[in-house]
């Protein structure tokens, strides 16, 4: 096989394989370069050139007229210079590019986006995308400060932002990004943030825990150089907190619905997620259907899932029927109890308002008749005093005519008789009843009555003086802000968090120290800090105290490398199996021939291991790993082993196939040997000419005698 | 001219020659038969090494083919003529170039070597011929150019297989005259390979008979026709006969 190459066709294959590798690279390369330019250029006109733009203002479609006219107004008022782009709106979300002058991107600036943009109509968030800068994610707010004074030192960092959690850090130029983000990684691999989280239901002293943990640490044998307590409450708390309030209004709907409580009859079993129906009745429009949701003993608990149960303040037993798959009443299952505590709580509201409506009216006419009781008292009163000073008076006249008059005349003595009689029958009367009577109210106390009465009086005017009004009117607020809600809305609400929820961890307490110094062994720690702890469930966890990631048009641009890289990577291979059948296969398949008249293989190696095919394959691996290699081919799972390896198959197939991909004229090939042609000649004049189209045939041209 | 001793060629399990000696000598036209597969084509193939037989030794002009290097290989090819049975034209050629181009490659000027080609092409009558194309000929025609080919670098040997083997029975008769009058004229050793009994009365000096891989006899024709040793020899005598 040599002695073909020998006489000088080694210097065609050779240049054909040169050219095949550098046409191949160029060709894979210049695609893939175009296809990254023509997306490259896109974004930019999306999304504007490198360092054109600071912000992505995320703003509501509806709005997004008026906020632009407040974002001029803004930019024209605090940033002279500015530029403004609106470009893609998706999902009813409008994004609008703002870039600040050079003079404005400061941290200060960057830092209070909020205070500036914050009344622009219809804003629903931003994104920070001040270039060139470096992304560090998810900074442990209990490291942010100590983070950004190391950072900000590094050689290029023009300054950093907070960012949320993330931390975004300047770079003077987009050359120092590489540098900067070396010096970035170098220094959060000094931080680790270790997390001891303890289950649900463990109320924890954070500030005691973390304490006893540093303790524990530092009695440990490590190498790094600082603990320290970290906890955050408010380090990652917003999903904790989202659910929840999600479980506290799952809870406030289940007492929000109608309660079900289903007795089966002996005999009948019910299970968790089972249908019951009620028949409609009363002013019920529809029949019920209730979900088991609990089964306890001979009792269950459900929920209704669809319909409306009958408005009364009163417990409504219905019978109940088990509901089967095509929605047919199947078998008597037992009583339904049904509580409308939804109707309750209403009619409970309604009643307050009322209640409250007769008690304004009511102190008002307490009050009236307080002042009534005041005034008769004082009436009473001066009556008695009256009554007291006539019975003075009346003694003293009787006193009188009992000693008689000498000086009266006659007249004098028969009309002093008479009213002497009259007098004394009245003032005997009076006296005598008159004593009793005004003794017994004498003995009326009749201040400690007036002072019971303002007493009264007062509570009265307290009660006059609460603002009834303002509570009716909330208690209506309160009545008006109910959720309306039917039971079946209720029921598809409950079942609808619950699903999110079963999907989710709701984390318990945990406690966050961060560890300056060489990363700590987590599964080590955590048995040790069980035992210490006493407390067998909890487990760590070791992060970053940050991570660095490309910013938002880096990752768009990374893509794209990528992409760029995948697809100058599969032209690689099919640029080289292209080369491979229109070009080598002419030549295997002269090889082929010219072997068929040879002597038999006499050496082992070549009867277990075919020369040829194995010429094919490393040709092929040759090839394919250079144009690859050259044309910057990167695609995912292609080691560079694989890629040789891919190249030695393609190889070896052409070899099996190569008479396929471009048989040889064997008279001609003959024809040329018995009139001695030397095979570099062979090739040039005879196999090559006829062949097909292809890199070879092109180079052949030039050498081509005939 | 020509030794060929003890030549053994087997294509896997098959065996093509079996050691096969013959001598040709300078001048001589021998003519080979025998029944298909008996290795008559292969034999003559090593004699230029188109097939490279096993074992053995061929010897031509005192020269030991088997041991020539490819160089070498290549420069004694140009001495020897080699007409094949399929015509082995080079079909994008024309006619001219077909019998001119393998004299350029081998460093003749053009004009010199159109000039020799377009000669041999007379010596076959094909002049006319000179710029069409391979297709566009006749079969006869073709082996024709085929012979002007091996013909125009005057060759020690010309080596001839089965010439018209593939052509119709009415266009045999031109190649053979061809071949005939070249045998009468040039004086070359030539070895054919043929089934033409009566061609090869005509013209062979001696006649080879193969069966098997193997030389089984050998004469002058009129020895053997008129006495026939082998079987193969005798069943060529009745065709001659018939």
């Amino acid at each position: 096989m040599l002695d073909f190459f020998r006489d000088g066709f080694y210097k065609d294959l050779v240049l054909l394989l040169v050219i095949s590798i550098i046409l191949g690279a160029a060709f894979s390369q210049g695609v893939a370069w175009a296809i990254d330019t023509y997306f490259g250029d896109t974004l930019d006109q999306m999304i504007g050139e490198y360092g054109e733009y600071d912000l992505i203002l995320h703003i509501r479609e509806e709005a997004k007229e008026a906020a632009l006219r407040e974002l001029q107004r803004i930019g024209e008022q605090s940033f002279p210079g500015y530029k403004l782009n609106e470009t893609l709106t998706i999902a009813g979300q409008a994004n609008v590019f703002f870039g600040l002058p050079p003079q404005f991107r400061t941290r200060e600036v960057l830092e209070s986006i909020t205070s500036y943009f914050g009344a622009v109509p219809g804003l629903n968030g931003y994104t920070l995308m001040a270039e060139p800068s470096v992304l560090i994610r998810g900074v442990h707010p209990g490291v942010r400060e100590e983070l950004r004074e190391e950072i900000e030192e590094l050689k290029g960092v023009s300054f950093t932002v907070k960012d949320g959690n993330n931390l975004v850090v300047l770079t003077e130029k987009e050359d120092d990004l590489p540098q900067v983000t070396a010096g970035i990684e170098g220094i959060l691999a000094q931080y680790q943030i270790l997390e001891l989280r303890f289950p649900m239901g463990f109320e924890v002293d954070t500030q005691e825990v973390g304490n006893k943990a540093l303790e524990i640490l530092r009695a440990q044998e490590s190498s790094a150089s600082r603990y320290a307590n970290v906890t955050s409450a408010q380090y990652g708390e917003d999903l904790d907190a989202f659910l929840k309030t999600l479980v506290e209004m799952r809870d406030f709907l289940g007492s929000y619905a109608s309660k079900v409580r289903i007795s089966p009859s002996p005999g009948i079993s019910l299970s968790v997620g089972e249908r019951i129906v009620l028949e409609a009745v009363g002013e019920m429009q529809e029949e019920l259907i209730i979900e088991v949701t609990g089964v306890f003993g001979d009792l269950a608990e459900g929920m209704i899932i669809q319909g409306s149960p009958v408005q009364s303040m009163d417990r409504v037993v219905q019978q109940g029927y088990r509901l089967l798959g095509e929605g047919e009443q199947g078998d008597y299952i037992g009583e339904v109890e049904i509580e409308n505590e939804r109707y309750r709580l209403a009619y409970a509201v309604d009643e307050s308002l009322r209640l409250l409506a007769e008690l304004e009216e009511l102190a008002v006419q307490a009050s009236s008749a307080v002042d009534n009781a005041e005034a008769v008292l004082t009436t009473f009163q001066e009556a008695l005093m009256q009554l007291e000073v006539l019975q003075v008076q009346m003694r003293q006249l009787n006193e009188g005519i009992a000693k008689g008059d000498a000086k009266s005349s006659g007249e004098q003595f028969l009309v002093t008789l008479l009213l002497n009689g009259l007098f004394q029958t009245l003032a005997q009367g009076v006296i005598h009843t008159g004593e009793e009577s005004l003794d017994s109210l004498q003995n009326l106390d009749i201040e400690e009555m007036r002072s019971s009465l303002d007493g009264i009086s007062t509570q009265i005017a307290n009660v006059q003086e609460i603002d009834v009004a303002a509570i009716m009117e909330q208690i209506g607020f309160v009545r008006d802000t109910l959720p309306d809600l039917s039971d079946a809305e209720i029921g598809q609400s409950i079942r609808l968090i619950n699903t999110y929820l079963g999907g989710q961890v709701i984390p318990g307490e945990r406690v966050q120290l961060l560890i300056q110094g060489e990363a700590p062994n987590e599964k080590a720690l955590e048995k040790i800090f069980q035992t210490e702890l006493e407390n067998p469930y909890l487990h760590t966890y070791s992060t970053s105290a940050g991570m660095v990631s490309p910013d938002a048009r880096g990752e768009i641009f990374r893509i794209l490398k990528e992409v760029r890289s995948i697809v100058a990577g599969m032209l690689a291979i099919i640029f080289t199996m292209i080369v491979l059948a229109l070009d080598h296969a002419a030549i295997f398949s002269t090889l082929k021939q010219l072997r068929a008249g040879k002597k038999a293989r006499t050496k082992r190696w070549m009867r277990i291991l075919d020369p040829l095919l194995l010429f094919g394959g490393v040709l092929g691996s040759g090839l394919l790993t250079s144009i690859y290699y050259l044309a910057k081919g990167q695609i995912p799972f292609f080691s560079p082993v694989v890629v040789a390896a891919l190249g030695f198959v393609l190889g070896v197939v052409l070899v099996v196939f190569a008479e396929r991909f471009s048989p040889v004229d064997s008279m001609e090939l003959m024809a040329g040997q018995s009139l001695g042609l030397s095979n570099v000649q062979i090739m040039r004049e005879v196999v090559i000419p006829p062949s097909r189209p292809g890199l070879l045939n092109l180079l052949n041209r030039f050498k081509q005698q005939f | 001219m020509l030794e060929i001793r003890d030549l053994r060629k087997s294509y896997g399990k098959l065996t093509a020659l079996a050691g096969v000696d013959l001598d040709v000598a300078r001048g001589e036209t021998v003519v080979i038969m025998g029944p298909s597969g008996c290795g008559k084509s292969t034999l003559i193939r090593c004699v230029n090494r188109l097939t490279e037989p096993d074992q053995g030794s061929i010897i031509l002009g005192g020269q030991d083919v088997l041991a020539l290097s490819s160089p070498e290989l290549q420069k004694f090819r140009r001495r020897v003529g080699f007409v094949f049975q399929q015509f082995n034209l080079i079909a994008r050629l024309t006619v001219l170039e077909n019998v001119m181009f393998h004299l350029v490659l081998g460093g003749m000027e053009r004009e010199e070597a159109a000039e020799r080609a377009l000669a041999s092409l007379d010596k076959v009558g094909l002049r006319a011929a000179a710029d069409r194309r391979p297709r566009e000929l006749s079969g006869g025609q073709q082996q024709r150019v085929g012979i002007a080919r091996a013909l125009v670098t005057n060759p020690e040997i010309m080596l001839w297989d089965e010439p018209t083997a593939s052509l119709d029975p009415i266009l045999v008769g031109e190649v053979l005259e061809v071949m005939e009058e070249l045998v009468k004229e040039t004086g070359t050793t030539m070895v054919i390979v043929t089934h033409e009994v009566s061609f090869a009365l005509r013209v062979a000096h001696r006649i080879v008979f193969m069966d098997q891989g193997r030389v089984v006899e050998e004469g002058p024709p009129q020895e053997v026709f008129a006495e026939p040793r082998s079987e193969i020899a005798k069943l060529y005598r009745k065709l001659l006969v018939n």
